[in-house]
Order: C-alpha cells, then structure tokens, then sequence
C-alpha cells in the first residue's frame, strides 16, 4: 500500500444559484493525505466541506482538478471504474448514518462487502466483530428504525471499516449524535488512523479536529491551513 | 429471503396486480367475443347455406322460406355438390322479444339420415352423452349455455311444443351459437315447426299446396367438393335452381364480419384501453418504486456498486415484483371472472374467456413492461452522480 493515499489538485466545482448565478463553492483545492493522517477541516455550514468531501470521495465530480488515490488518477475514469475505485479506497461516515431501512444491521454492514468481493465468510466475522467492538452486535437484526441515532452511527461506521479501507472520509459524522455518542465516534476515528489509515473529517465541531495531524479550514472555495501537516 | 424482500413491495405488487387484472379482465371480455365471431365465421365457411326464397325470418338465422325436396334434389345434382343436408331451423320462443338476437335459443332439426356437408364441423363436440343418431325420436342434444340456463344432463327430460323429449347430450361450451342450440331430429323440428305455426297449419289443412313431410325445411347445409371454390359452387346453386336463397360462404363471411363490426371495434377499444390503463399502471408503479428507493442506490454506490450492479439489482427486483404482481393480477381476475360467470350462468351466458393466449399475453406484457420500467428508472439513477441520489432521496 503506497503512503500516499490521496493527492488532490486545483479541485474546482460550482453550483448555479436558483436565479441561475454561479456559485464557486471548491475554487482550486489542493490537498495530500498519507496513511496515518487524520485530516480535519474546519468551516462554518454552507462553506462547502460537504461538497469536499463529496469531490474527494468521488460521489461528486469536480469541474476542474484532478485526484489521485495512491497512483491512480481517478478523476480521468469512468461511471463504473470510479465506482469500484470508491468500493476499493474508500469508506464513508455521513451524519445522516445512510443505512438501508429495508436490511437489518448486519446486513447494513455487509452491504460494504457486496459490491467489492461479495460476502464471504471472513467477511461476515469481521462484521460481527465489528459489530461486537462497537457494542451493537445484539442489534444485528435490528432495522435501522428500530435503532438510536448513536446505534445507526456506530453500525454505519462499522460498514464504512468492513472493507478495512485506506481512507475514510466522515461528514459531520458527530452531527446527529449526542456528546457520548459522538465521542465514541471521534476515538474510532482516531484509531483507524493509529491503525495506519488515513481519515478525513468535515465537522464544525471543534472536537473533531482533536489529534489531527493537520486542520483547514475551507473559506471562498479554498483550504487554508489551521495546523499544517508535519 | 425472496419473500422478505418482496414484503417491502407489497403496495407496490398490489398496485401492479391491479393494472394486471384490469388487463387480463378486460382481455377476457374482448376474448369471449372474439371467439363468439370466429366460431360463427368457421361455421358458415364451412358449408353453404341454402334457404327457401321468401320472408321466413322468424326461423332463424339461415332461414327463408320453405326449401322442398325438389329443391334438395335439384341442389344435389348441381356440379360441384357433394353432400345437402336438410334442416329445420326455429326459434325455440318465437316471442318478439329474443327475435333475431344473438342470445336467441334455437332449434336445430338436422336430416340425421345424411351426414354433415360442413367441412369444420363433421359433429357437434358432445362433452355428455352422446350425439344423435339416425333412426331417434324424440330424442335432443342440447348446448352447453341452454343445459347450464336449465340445469339439465343427459337422462333429463325437455317439453317442446307440449312434446316430451329425452336429453340424449350436451354440447361442449363453443362460446357460439350452438351454445343455444337444441338439436333434434328432422322429423321432429317438422311437428314443431307446425305447432308453431297457424299459416302453414292453416295451408296444409286446406290442402291449397301439395306438401309432403319433407317438404318441410327451411334450408339445407351443403357441401362442396374437393378443390372447388365453395363461392363458385354457390353460385352455380344460385343460378340453376330456382327459389332459392344462396349464402355465398365468402359473402356471408363478411356480412357477418359487418354485422360485428361494432363488436370488433369494442375490442380493440376494450383491448387498448386495457393496455393503456393496466401497463401505465405497472410502469408508473414499477418506476415509482424504484424511484422511491434512490437514496439506497445512491447509498450502494457509494458503496462501490457499478452501473452493472445497479441494474442487475433493480431488474432482478422488478421481475419479481412483477411476477408476483402478474401472478396476482391474473388470480384477482380470474375470480373476478367465474364469480361474474357463475352469475351470469344462470341465464346461459359467459362473459369471460380466460385462453392460454391471453394469461402469457398478460404475463409477457406485464414482464416486458415491468422491465422497460425498471430499465429507464435504472438509467436514470445511473446517470445520477451518487451525490445527487442521495441529496434526491431526502438524506
């Protein structure tokens, strides 16, 4: 695994305003995540760190830049390489958690694996262990509905690590849970990270950015550093 | 498995059983009629019919006036001909009221002593009992709708004209005339006809004509041979003996087609309005379901899914939604139908035709389209980036 996870440069995307009038939100992005990194970026709502994270994460094409995953320049793929890229590199938090309503928790879980190998039996040990780590393995049969919002998070987490991805990108991923849950978030964030993953995380919590390597903050479409890399 | 995932489509299955059983009903009234048209038309190109000339409509749908033997005989010696049968053919009540309708009861006295000149019905398929033979009296077969209407079987007795009969068959269901039909033997649709009518009573006592017994017939089937054109042979009937009217098969043919005209328009009209109602019906539920879940799929991505993954998971999910749909549809329709016909019954009717071609027409029909829907939704989503699926699906 190469120690470069993600390179990103000159990532531009914009949006057109209800009237029609452009809005820039990314104006020329350029950031480098290494495994072990913890990234954090700063930003009040509306500054675009969702749209970052988006465009890093693939699900978002960028107008103008180009990204890398270790050596793979992604942004020139196709609908269906980009998707298996995202299946191999990534692994993503929403603050909105994002399970399936129709599968139970453990099935939430190994959706993850569905799409990049198929669920094989290792798999789905590791989906119980992980399930077990993180105090919901009892609710495995549970539906998301039948969950708390601190118990979807930590299964959606669960489901971002299955795959054991270089890189997690979390959105607000403390955004609907409460102080204890959201800190139960946080800590496993920063073990995936002393685990020799890279993870980047949009928050406007500042607790997020406890124990990141480096902090930004996204203003006028560009990163400005708070705590440079070392 | 298969069915926890389909109980999270049971609105969906049931809106797509509605649409089905709107099809398949609708495609089984319109069967029921064309089967009514085509029966007729197989019947009359398969014979000549021949009637007396003259105004004899009361006696039913072949009738004219009266055709005497030496006009059978005449017919017979007409090149061409290979078989005449005589008949009598009349109203089972003559009443104003089933006049000259396509639900009128007939009866049929057939010359049992000369086998059938129609090509497409050597017999009447008996489905009880058995068919009448030369040398009976008294003796009736009876249609499927008239033994239904009055509940009767083989072994059963039937008055005509005061006259006590001896059910001998019953016809299988032809979704035709002979449906109605009463069928007996010469001799004793002559009496009938008699009993029937005061003028010819009142001719024969007064001895003004000649007539012999068998004399008395309002028409005659007649058959062609091999190779020749059954209008040609018409034809020359028509022109070599006198008195008589002359079906030309062909020209019958399209009077009949005409006279239905009505009918076949109503279904084409029953049949595209079904399939308009019923497949905008499933492909707005097909698609609306799928369009329902497009976070999920927005989600999957994420996940890593491809274009391939996507539509495999969603036809997969719409073909057996819309199976189960179908299955549904076609089962709510059916029983929709025979409660309707075992009402209907009663009076010897049947509305409904459930053929093998229409169930895997509807089948076909619902899958096809079920796919199609499911496909455009598919590419839909497809295009979408995942970002944009799930900022559409409400997350």
């Amino acid at each position: 695994m190469p120690e470069t996870v993600l390179v990103a440069r000159g990532l531009a995307k914009r949006f057109a305003a209800p009237d029609g009038t452009p809005i820039e939100v990314l104006a020329g992005v350029d950031l480098d995540v290494r495994r072990g990194d913890l990234v954090a970026v700063e930003g009040p709502s509306g500054s675009g760190k969702s749209t970052l994270l988006n465009v890093l994460g693939l699900l978002e094409e960028p107008d103008r830049g180009e990204l890398w995953f270790g050596e793979h320049k992604v942004t020139a793929l196709g609908r269906s390489a980009r998707s298996r890229e995202r299946g191999r590199w990534l692994g993503f938090v929403f603050q909105s958690f994002l399970l399936l309503p129709a599968l139970t928790a453990l099935e939430n879980v190994l959706l993850a694996a569905r799409y990049t190998g198929g669920v094989t039996a290792e798999r789905r040990r590791r989906a119980l262990m992980l399930l077990e780590r993180f105090g919901v393995a009892a609710r495995r049969d549970h539906h998301p509905a039948q969950l708390s919002g601190g118990e979807q998070q930590r299964v959606a987490f669960c489901r971002a690590v299955l795959n054991d991805p270089p890189l997690l990108l979390a959105d607000e991923p403390t955004g609907n849970l409460d102080d204890v849950n959201g800190a139960v978030i946080l800590e496993a964030l920063r073990e995936q990270v002393r685990a020799g993953g890279a993870v980047v995380v949009v928050s406007h919590r500042p607790e997020a950015a406890h124990g990141a390597g480096a902090v930004y903050t996204l203003a006028s479409g560009h990163l400005r550093p708070i705590r440079r890399p070392e | 498995m298969i069915f926890r995932a389909l109980r999270g489509y049971l609105f969906t299955i049931v809106g797509i059983a509605i649409g089905v059983a709107g099809v398949v009903a609708l495609g089984a009234m319109a069967e029921r009629i064309v089967r009514f048209i085509e029966g007729g038309d197989r019947f009359v190109m398969g014979q000549i019919s021949v009637a007396g000339r003259g105004m004899g409509m009361g006696a039913g749908f072949t009738a004219g006036g009266l055709l005497p033997l030496a006009a059978v005989e005449a017919i017979r010696k007409v090149e061409g001909v290979t078989g005449v049968q005589p008949q009598v053919m009349l109203p089972l009540n003559p009443s104003t009221s089933q006049f000259m309708t396509l639900t009128q009861e007939l009866v049929l006295g057939m010359d049992l002593s000369v086998p059938s000149p129609n090509r497409h019905y050597r017999t009447l398929p008996v489905q009880a009992g058995r068919w009448l033979r030369d040398g009976d009296r008294k003796k009736a077969v009876i249609g499927a709708s008239f033994a239904a209407a009055r509940g009767l079987a083989p072994g059963a007795r039937l008055t005509l004209e005061d006259q006590p009969y001896e059910v001998v068959g019953v016809l299988e269901r032809m979704l035709t005339a002979p449906d109605r039909f009463v069928v007996v033997p010469i001799q004793d649709a002559r009496e009938q006809w008699v009993a029937k009518d005061r003028l010819l009573r009142t001719v024969l006592a007064s001895g003004g004509m000649a007539l012999r017994a068998d004399d008395l017939n309002t028409g005659a089937a007649v058959g062609w041979r091999d190779g020749e054109d059954p209008d040609a042979v018409a034809r020359r009937i028509r022109d070599s003996v006198p008195g008589v009217n002359v079906q030309i098969p062909s020209e019958l043919s399209t009077l009949l087609r005409q006279s239905t005209a009505f009918f076949s328009a109503l279904i084409v009209g029953i049949g595209a309005l079904g399939l308009v109602i019923g497949g905008l019906s499933l492909a707005n539920t097909v698609a609306a379901a799928v369009f329902e879940r497009i976070r999920d799929f927005g989600v999957k991505r994420a996940l890593g899914a491809t274009d391939w993954h996507l539509t495999r998971e969603i036809l997969g999910e719409a073909l057996a939604v819309t199976l189960s749909g179908g299955v549904l549809g076609v089962i709510l329709a059916v029983l929709l139908g025979l409660s309707v016909d075992g009402w209907a019954r009663r009076s010897g009717q049947q509305l409904f035709l459930f053929s093998p071609r229409l169930l895997g027409g509807a089948f076909v029909f619902a899958v096809l389209l079920g796919a199609a829907a499911a496909g455009y939704a598919a590419l839909r989503i497809a295009r979408l980036s995942p970002a944009e699926a799930i900022r559409r699906g409400g997350a």
